[in-house]
């Protein structure tokens, strides 16, 4: 192993005697070497290098195909390549919330959402914090302690709707509870009575 | 298909008209507009008193509510292309900010973090101050304003509104706001000097050929300018400045116009004279609750004669 390298490869390429390499040379020139590494497009093997340079495959079909997968997930140039998100637990709890919140505070009252169905989540959007200004008077912010990372978490901290949310939910357990003898269960969730409760998200 | 907006006239939030008890240090009376009592002698805009008055003062922000400072929001895309909708305890059209880290007029913002660390900032478009927003909200079909586009803005005030139409049009596109007002043309021109898009034009709208040197042949024209002949001041403009097959968005104040008719009569002969200037409106939409009496009206100009057929 004790050849020069050519004088064109990276000068700091490390001196190591690689085994796929080091075979290779050994073999006779009409065998191939067997191991073929599986292609990706990040990694080559050193074989496929040119000088220890990536050069872009010949064939059109592939370059399209790295070229489209270098292209960033965006909206487009109309939205200002507003990017994809890539969907965290979080994000989809702070979704449910949102598409629920007609049943947060009574006193609220939205529109209807645009999307028809509630349980995909659109695929382009952000995780945005409002900033506050010195202007606004105390009631336009949160204090520190206010202030959390995600819409859920500020819902759960929320001490107003605190108590209707607990309200609501004794009494939802209440009207489920079987009527007569408590010892009485809920036979399976996915009976035909119970269709209507799995629709709700 | 409008934007989810919370129910209108609710209580506890929203976007209010009206209380702006705790914005303190804006004149509202004479600042703008350079007062009402000049008659002919302010032929421009001369939104003194008149409009906000039945409020009581104060230009409604949106205030507490669900929109505080450290309150976490989803921005999502609108329909109409520029335009975003943030949606937390309420919702609120925004506009990205083309220079971030700074309000015009003391608007809430959003900023967003992305994933590869980039910074992002959005600005909060209060319906009840601008009257583009408040077409929007009710769900106009198009404003025909994105990115890339030329507008010509007449009636551009302090520049409020200007400077979310110079967002929608990003660094690509171009707004030409000409307000003739000086006094509130300096707070126009002080916003213009941060917005590289906006070009701002002191002069009376009445005569374009004073601007020719300054603006090009546009897409679209903005106009806001509550006067009496404001359907002459726009085809005048439009004459020069819009291109065949452009658009125009017209904002109608009936007491303006006619205060001794009612407000559909006024709308009526508004749009028949547009058509006569070669306008063809498309749509006309009232800015019902955010703005008392006021037509919206949207249309093209010169349309072709191929496109006509297929309609």
């Amino acid at each position: 192993m004790a050849e020069k390298k050519p004088v064109v490869g990276l000068s700091w390429q490390p001196q190591l005697a690689i085994q796929s390499m080091s075979k290779a040379t050994y073999l006779p020139s009409h065998t191939k070497p067997q191991i073929e590494a599986p292609t990706s497009t990040l990694w080559k093997p050193n074989s496929e290098l040119v000088n220890g340079l990536f050069v872009p495959p010949n064939d059109p079909r592939k370059v399209n195909k790295l070229l489209r997968q270098q292209v960033k997930d965006t909206l487009g140039k109309d939205w200002f390549d507003m990017p994809a998100q890539t969907i965290t637990p979080e994000l989809q709890r702070d979704w449910k919330l949102l598409k629920l919140r007609g049943v947060i505070d009574p006193k609220l009252h939205f529109k209807r959402s645009d999307s028809k169905n509630s349980k995909t989540l659109p695929k382009y959007f952000q995780m945005g914090t409002i900033v506050d200004s010195p202007v606004d008077y105390y009631t336009g912010r949160l204090t520190k302690r206010e202030r959390k990372t995600s819409i859920a978490e500020e819902f759960l901290s929320d001490q107003t709707s605190a108590a209707y949310r607990k309200r609501k939910v004794r009494e939802i357990e209440e009207q489920r509870k079987p009527g007569g003898n408590p010892n009485w269960k809920i036979q399976g969730k996915a009976t035909r009575k119970r269709a209507k409760e799995r629709r709700k998200f | 298909m409008g934007p989810p907006v919370r129910g209108r006239g609710g209580s506890g939030g929203g976007f209010r008209g009206g209380r702006g008890g705790d914005r303190g240090g804006r004149s509202f009376g004479g600042g703008r507009g350079g007062g009402r009592g000049g008659g002919r002698g302010t032929p421009f805009k001369s939104r003194g008193g008149g409009r906000g008055g039945p409020r009581g003062g104060g230009r409604g922000g949106p205030r507490g509510g669900g929109m505080k400072g450290g309150n976490k929001v989803i921005v999502e895309p609108h329909r109409h292309e520029g335009t975003f909708i943030a949606k937390g305890k309420e919702d609120a059209l925004v506009t990205k900010n083309l220079v971030p880290g700074e309000a015009v007029y003391n608007e809430k913002r959003v900023t967003v973090q992305n994933e590869d660390g980039t910074k992002v900032e959005y600005r909060i478009w209060n319906p009840f101050r601008s009257k583009l927003a408040a077409a929007v909200l009710n769900g106009v079909d198009n404003i025909w304003m994105k990115p890339g586009s030329k507008v010509l803005y007449l009636g551009a005030a302090s520049g409020t509104t200007v400077s979310h139409v110079s967002d929608i049009v990003g660094p690509t596109g171009v707004v030409y706001a000409v307000e003739f007002s000086h006094r509130s043309g300096r707070d126009l021109v002080n916003m213009a000097k941060k917005r590289t898009n906006v070009i701002p034009i002191i002069e009376d709208a009445r005569h374009p050929a004073k601007y020719r040197m300054l603006v090009g042949m546009v897409d679209v024209i903005f106009s806001d300018v509550a006067q009496p002949d404001q359907a002459r001041i726009l085809g005048l403009n439009a004459s020069y400045y819009l291109k065949a097959g452009g658009h125009f968005v017209i904002s109608i104040k009936a007491n303006c116009i006619d205060s001794t008719v009612p407000a559909t009569v006024v709308f009526d002969n508004e749009v028949n004279k547009l058509k006569a200037d070669q306008f063809k409106p498309i749509e006309q939409i009232t800015l019902e609750p955010f703005e008392r009496d006021h037509a919206c009206v949207v249309g093209g100009y010169r349309v072709p004669k191929k496109k006509k057929d297929a309609e």
